[in-house]
């Protein structure tokens, strides 16, 4: 779900920068550090604006002034249970990787109809249930998410293809 | 006799007749209701006016009487007790009445329900409607009676009474004799039933216990094992002897024996006297009466028949082997269990050599006695081969292939699994735990291969053993068993085996209940991140929980990407951070040295190994301590990939060819990188590849083939603020400057689909121009680099076109773009194209990049060759022989970049770059040539080169004085330190700094890249081992730190 979410953070410039531009500069430093980072358990898509720019502080000992800045920034998080669409970028026997956005999706066998099953001779290999649906590297899915777990600069996740109206998802806009 | 009979008949007519009235009238009187007694006076007022004395008098006194008469009755009853037909009849009566009135009597008897009003007044209707019917049916011989006089009443009346009272003793009586008949019943139909049943709810256990009275119970010495045969003989013998005159004296014989009793090999028989035991157990087998007999004491008796519930060995089951030694500890599966309940038929994965020691084991030593079997270390489980038994031991074997059962030596095998019969004793039947893994060969050996683990079963022989499950306070758990099943609670305490919930589903919601471990089960969600805590050997995997089917979870690991089961007993639920699977100093992904020229990537930590990917692609299980040691992560390495682009960890890359494969990079080790990829999860995702086969899809953070990922270091140094001009942080180029000349001229564009064509250039932009073809009414925009300037007139190549840069030796276009894209920290770090832009010579007239310290430039080359080659060798040990070839094959790589070798670098690129300048650097061309000729050739002195510059310059000075002490050590010294330090240095700029620093690197590479110079010279002044290796040394680490 996306959100717009304040932040802030503590920004730091050389004293090379100081100057009369310095709050640009910090500003491009901020878009430049923290724009399309996972921060635990969310995005950071896009900074809006930044709205409060402390006055800087010089550290003791680097002379680096340190600037706390707060922003507004679209944020997007990945609920359990929330239902997204992504993309299905790798197919193996256990089931298929998927990505919304910067979020990858595993979407175990287990968690795959019954009647979709593997098809290993299939080039590319691909699920199948022989009817309407084929799943393969490229096609849109849409997939509820059963779990999410967060690592060092990303989100991973994995998701269920298992219910009414998920899965298969042929005319995404 | 008639007498009684008759008045016995006449008054059970009577009874017949008005039984309910009387029957009321006299409980009433018997009870002394007052109640009753009012009623009665009320209808008797009614019917007989001017009521009775008689009838006023006081309950109490009432009854007193007919205690009174009670006893005579008795008495009288007593008397024609004979009659026996007469009783008879009189019970059969009184049940009668018992039927009509059970309940009603029962509740009168007890004088206190007098008290309760309300009980009396919900019978009084009852009681009313029985009065009066009984009233109606009297009526007529009442009123008859009334019409006497009332003296005449008043005797009827007492008549009445006493009829009465006689009704009533007779009903007392009878009720007596009911109860003594009962009572009877119960004494000794009791005791009949007692003796059939053995119903021990009414005797107190402790009156069954034994006394001194009873036959005492020795203990008898047998045969291990053999306690049951005992005790079937004693039987068979005390049948056979029965009814003869030797009959034997004994009461009872049994056992206690078993395999892990503490009663076994003795036989428990229960008799009257010692002697009879002696005499039963004359001549039988297996059992010595003739040693001490122990009697157990009385006190001891019933503890020897406690019964002790013993491990049920059904077919299926696993237990563990003690017996034979080669096979402690093993698991095997129980197939049968014999009649005797000793001995139990197993199957286990036999340890087979195959005879390959069976000489040492049967043959015998000199003394005759046999040679204690070699316990050596035993052979591992493996299903039994017949290739490999008809290979070594034909002889002794013999089967059915179809079957595929065999019996090799005195050992017999089914489907591959050893079957042997074992004594129960043998075996460990509690506590087994079989893990998943274990039971999982047993299953693999099926015909099919197919894996069916029956996991019920497993689970079922691990819940046996209540140990291993722990649960801990905030465990999600749910009751599967017993009177609270499908409660779903939180654990919020756990002692021993007593785990207390707090209820978070369902009606309990909120209540705390205690519940014993063993019904618990740990209860998950698909998508949980849980760990494996329990004896599985997946243990201290993460993953999420993606099925879950009654108490057996599948999870996908973090690590792997590859989904287990595993019972939710060993599972618990992971914090959110997860830690990267690790065995002691290594984890996945790191870089590990396996032998001096293998390194690897850790691809799988188990538990107590490690797997891992080599630099070949080769993946090979390790052990901790098969590996040398750990490689740091460099996060700063850097290579070329097969464009010459600088490639980083985090970069990702995509493999030319090959499998064509993508993934980030993860380490990059000299010539290999190791990437990491999501699109298979084979090894981890982890591929190996080499840096020559790869090429850049992105670089890390958009950098452009370019900008460090460290901090900015150009950017942060205030001293390139001062000088903007000497500063290359965005050089400013010439062509900014005015209106760019090309605009206007005409031009031949060299490549593409338009070659060859002539144009004119209309506009341009840094890069590209656009240009008005002449054949073509049509403006197409070309790279500028593409473009050749042509006069006008004569069409002639104009080759030092102004808007270019002051160019290349042969002229290159290129230069304008590489001058624009790359800043001072690229230029540095990509030699191909700058470096000979850097060279010192080269400097002068574009001053700025010149005064970029060649160092850095040569840093390129030059400065990175021991460097990055040395650098990273020096810390692997094995490197120390390899330097000449490490650096000598890295630097002209580097230095060639574009395919120049050193030669080229100094000897046609500078001179050719110098006299096309015509400036004074031109007349060191010679020396500049000749001093590569030596450094590459490394057979001229050393002296020579520094002379060359040195000659030419005073900064050179030191130089040679360095090199003609001690060549080697400051050459190598200098080199990176005023290389490295003077670059940003404002003083860097001036070509003498520039100069040493640059002729300080240059003899850095020249020991490192042709080791012979530096080490001839070396040894010729100080006899330094090898000057090339200490060269190599010494910066190393320099660049290093910077790295």
């Amino acid at each position: 779900m996306f959100f717009l979410y304040n932040l802030e953070r503590r920004v730091t410039l050389h004293p090379s920068y100081f100057g009369k531009n310095m709050h640009e500069l910090v500003t491009g430093k901020l878009l430049k550090d923290v724009e399309g980072t996972c921060t635990g358990s969310y995005y950071i898509i896009s900074i809006m604006d930044t709205f409060d720019i402390s006055e800087g502080r010089i550290l003791p000992g680097s002379g680096l002034a340190e600037f706390t800045v707060g922003y507004r920034a679209v944020v997007w998080r990945p609920f359990k249970g929330e239902t997204v669409d992504a993309v299905v970028v790798s197919v193996n026997q256990h089931g298929f990787f998927a990505e919304a956005g910067p979020l990858r999706i595993f979407v175990s066998t287990h968690l795959i109809p019954q009647d979709i099953k593997w098809d290993p001779n299939a080039t590319p290999p691909q699920f199948t249930n022989n009817e309407d649906t084929t799943i393969e590297v490229g096609t849109h899915v849409r997939i509820k998410i059963l779990g999410t777990r967060a690592e060092v600069g990303e989100l991973w996740a994995i998701g269920s293809i298992k219910e009414d109206y998920l899965g298969y998802a042929p005319f995404l806009p | 006799m008639s007498d009684p009979r008759d008045y016995n008949d006449a008054e059970s007519e009577e009874e017949d007749d008005f039984n309910p009235a009387p029957a009321d009238m006299s409980d009433d009187d018997a009870k002394g209701d007052p109640e009753a007694d009012e009623d009665d006076d009320d209808h008797h007022r009614q019917t007989t006016k001017g009521s009775s004395p008689a009838h006023k008098r006081p309950a109490a006194a009432d009854h007193d009487e007919d205690e009174d008469e009670d006893d005579e009755d008795d008495a009288a009853n007593n008397g024609d007790g004979g009659g026996d037909d007469d009783e008879d009849e009189d019970e059969e009566e009184e049940d009668e009445e018992d039927e009509i009135q059970g309940h009603r009597r029962k509740r009168r008897r007890d004088k206190r329900n007098a008290f309760f009003d309300i009980e009396a007044e919900v019978d009084d209707e009852d009681e009313a409607e029985d009065d009066e019917e009984a009233e109606a049916e009297n009526e007529g011989f009442i009123e008859q009676e009334e019409l006497g006089d009332f003296g005449d009443a008043g005797r009827l009346e007492s008549d009445r009474r006493h009829r009465e009272l006689d009704l009533q003793r007779d009903r007392m009586n009878h009720e007596d004799l009911q109860k003594e008949a009962e009572s009877f019943v119960r004494k000794y139909g009791h005791r009949r039933h007692a003796r059939g049943m053995g119903d021990t709810t009414i005797v107190p256990q402790r009156l069954l216990l034994p006394s001194v009275d009873d036959p005492s119970i020795w203990g008898v010495r047998c045969k291990e094992g053999k306690e049951r045969e005992v005790v079937y003989s004693i039987t068979k013998r005390i049948h056979e002897r029965m009814g003869t005159k030797d009959e034997l004296g004994i009461t009872a014989a049994f056992e206690r024996g078993g395999p892990n009793s503490i009663y076994k090999g003795i036989v428990y028989i229960e008799a009257y006297r010692q002697t009879d035991i002696l005499q039963a157990l004359d001549g039988m087998l297996n059992v010595y009466p003739r040693s001490k007999i122990i009697l157990v004491d009385i006190k001891e008796m019933p503890d020897l028949l406690r019964v002790q519930k013993t491990p049920t060995l059904e077919p299926g089951a696993w237990v563990r082997l003690k017996r034979p030694m080669k096979y402690a500890g093993d698991l095997a599966q129980v197939q049968d269990i014999t009649e005797n309940g000793l001995d139990v038929k197993v199957r286990f994965i036999p340890r087979l050599d195959y005879g390959v020691r069976d000489d040492t084991i049967s043959g015998n030593t000199a003394d005759g006695k046999r040679k204690r079997p070699i316990m050596g270390p035993r052979p591992p489980q493996k299903l039994f081969s017949e290739v490999e038994a008809r290979k070594r031991n034909p002889r002794i074997l013999t089967g059915n292939p179809q079957t595929n059962a065999w019996s090799f030596g005195n050992d017999y095998f089914e489907g591959g699994f050893q079957v042997k019969d074992i004594k129960i004793q043998h075996l460990t039947v509690k506590d087994v735990n079989p893990s998943l893994e274990e039971v999982t060969r047993f299953t693999s050996g099926g015909e099919d291969g197919v894996e069916n683990i029956d996991l019920k079963s497993l689970a079922a022989s691990l819940k046996d053993s209540n140990a291993t499950t722990t649960y801990l306070p905030n465990d999600v758990v749910e009751v599967y068993e017993g009177e609270q099943k499908g409660v779903v609670g939180k654990a919020t305490q756990v002692q021993a085996d007593i785990v207390t919930l707090q209820v978070t589903e369902g009606e309990l919601v909120g209540q705390t209940i205690d519940v014993p471990t063993k019904g618990l089960r740990k209860r998950f969600q698909l998508g949980d991140h849980v760990k494996v805590i329990g004896g599985s050997r997946y243990r201290d995997e993460l993953g999420m929980v993606v099925k879950i089917s009654e108490d057996r979870v599948t999870l996908l690991t973090d690590q792997t990407n590859t989904e287990i089961t595993v019972f939710s007993k060993d599972l618990r639920e992971a914090s959110d951070i997860a830690g990267q699977g690790s065995l002691g100093q290594y984890s996945l992904l790191d870089l590990v040295q396996l032998d001096p020229t293998t390194v690897g990537c850790i691809v799988k930590v188990d538990r107590e190994s490690l797997v891992v990917l080599d630099q070949n692609g080769d993946t090979r299980q390790v052990m901790p301590s098969q590996i040398a040691n750990k490689l740091p992560k460099r996060k700063l390495a850097v290579a070329a990939d097969r464009t010459g682009s600088e490639i980083r960890p985090d970069d990702v890359v995509k493999e030319y060819g090959g499998m064509g494969r993508q993934g980030k990079i993860v380490h990059i080790h000299r010539s290999y990188v190791f990437c990491h990829t999501h699109q298979t999860t084979e090894n981890a995702g982890i591929f190996v590849s080499r840096v020559s086969s790869v090429s850049t899809i992105s670089a890390k953070g958009g950098r452009i083939n370019a900008a460090s990922s460290g901090p900015d270091l150009d950017s942060m140094n205030p001293a390139k603020k001062l000088n903007p001009t000497g500063r290359n942080d965005m050089p400013p180029p010439r062509q900014v400057f005015g209106r760019d000349k090309l605009i206007g001229q005409t031009v031949t564009i060299r490549k593409g689909g338009w070659k060859g064509l002539l144009g004119r250039v209309k506009d341009t932009t840094d890069t590209h121009a656009r240009v008005e073809l002449h054949t073509k009414s049509k403006v197409i925009s070309v790279p500028k680099t593409d473009l050749m300037v042509r006069d006008s007139v004569s069409g002639r190549e104009i080759k030092n076109y102004e808007s270019r840069r002051p160019g290349g030796p042969n002229g290159t276009p290129a230069r304008p773009q590489e001058r624009a894209a790359p800043d001072w920290n690229s230029g540095s770090r990509t030699p191909v194209v700058t470096s000979s832009a850097r060279t010192p010579a080269w400097k002068t007239p574009s001053g700025g990049i010149g005064g970029r310290t060649p160092a850095w430039g040569r840093g390129g080359d030059g400065g990175r060759t021991p460097a990055w080659a040395d650098g990273s060798r020096t810390v692997n040990p094995y490197d120390g022989s390899r330097t000449a070839y490490g650096s000598g094959g890295r630097t002209p790589a580097w230095s060639s970049g574009g395919s120049k070798t050193p030669a080229h670098d100094y000897g046609s690129k500078t001179p050719a770059y110098g006299g096309s300048n015509g400036d004074s650097w031109g007349s060191k061309t010679p020396y500049g040539a000749s001093a590569a000729t030596p450094g590459a050739s490394g057979s001229d002195s050393w002296g020579y080169t520094p002379g060359a510059s040195g000659s030419s310059n005073a900064y050179d000075a030191p130089t040679p004085g360095a090199s003609m002490l001690g060549a080697p050590t400051p050459g190598a010294l200098n080199a990176p330190t005023p290389g490295a330090y003077n670059a940003p240095t404002p003083g860097a700029p001036t070509p003498g700094g520039g100069w040493q620093s640059g002729w300080g690197t240059e003899s850095a590479p020249t020991p490192a890249a042709a080791a012979p110079t530096p080490a001839a010279s070396g040894s010729g002044y100080y006899g330094a081992p090898t000057p090339g290796a200490y060269a190599a040394d010494t910066p190393g680490p320099r660049y290093t730190d910077d790295d």
